[in-house]
């Protein structure tokens, strides 16, 4: 039996505080609350299983990596979801109301045009915009160059920023 | 001599104003803090004189802060299992 204490205090020390940001990836991954808790669970008994062999060095970015696989692999076990089911999907915040009908609107629009963004699109915006990665973190997650992400996130914003533009809220550049 | 010359000219490169066409290749950086400090103070004095580009930003950043608002959204209940399930893993509780 190796030292138990040991393991126990390097899954204390690099994963449990990483336990919120891995259920909003896995949310982000998911787009299901039942299975984004599968996922983490999965993804913390795999990093319990490994945690001697983690050199300590970002646990953050080892952590999205054994989420990633994990996640292939269960979507090459079952069919993936091709609607998303609007009784499962992330709730809106309540606590958040503003008397400006106008604001209303625009945080609406905005919503509405995430919706709208392909798989792909609406994935880069909600890992970094609504999850809070870094560029280099969401990389990991979607094993793709930072470039990659840098790219699909500007067209994906520029989306958006395009419906509001149309729809007479937003300004700029034409 | 030369590398003091060739210091100058691309101190003078760092120092000059952004054209809007610069500044919009980076915006997006800007805006997520993923640039470094002086491109960054180089990327805020443009949006600060050129209305265009100031609008633009704004817009992108109401975009982000729209976005971060669903950043609050995590089910406590849904947390608090996931904490109980690392501390069985913790107690020697792992499935096998």
């Amino acid at each position: 039996m190796t030292d138990q204490r040991t393991s126990d205090a390097a899954f204390q020390q690099y994963v449990v505080p990483e336990l919120e940001v891995m259920l909003r990836v896995a949310r982000s991954l998911t787009r299901n609350a039942a299975d984004a808790e599968d996922l983490v669970q999965d993804t913390l008994v795999k990093a319990y299983r490994a945690i001697d062999r983690f050199d300590g060095q970002y646990p953050r970015a080892w952590l999205l990596t054994i989420m990633r696989n994990t996640h292939i692999n269960s979507a090459r076990r079952r069919r993936p979801e091709l609607v998303r089911d609007p009784d499962n999907a992330p709730e809106q915040p309540a606590e958040e109301r503003t008397d400006d009908v106008v604001e209303q609107q625009i945080d609406g629009r905005i919503l509405e045009a995430l919706d709208e963004l392909d798989e792909a699109f609406r994935t880069i915006i909600e890992l970094v915009d609504i999850d809070g990665l870094s560029y280099a973190e969401a990389a990991e997650v979607l094993d793709v160059p930072v470039g990659t992400v840098m790219s699909r996130l500007h067209r994906a914003r520029k989306r958006i920023r395009d419906r509001l533009v149309d729809e007479g809220f937003g300004g700029g550049r034409s | 001599m030369a590398s003091g010359f060739f210091a100058r000219v691309f101190r003078r490169g760092r120092d000059r104003p952004m054209t809007c066409h610069e500044a919009a290749a980076v915006l997006q950086q800007y805006l997520d803090g993923e640039i470094d400090d002086t491109t960054a103070v180089r990327v805020a004095s443009h949006l600060d004189v050129c209305r265009d580009c100031g609008i633009e930003a704004e817009t992108y950043e109401r975009i982000k802060s729209t976005l971060a608002i669903r950043r609050a959204d995590l089910p406590e209940d849904s947390v608090a299992r996931l904490r109980d399930f690392a501390a069985s893993l913790q107690s020697g509780h792992a499935p096998s």
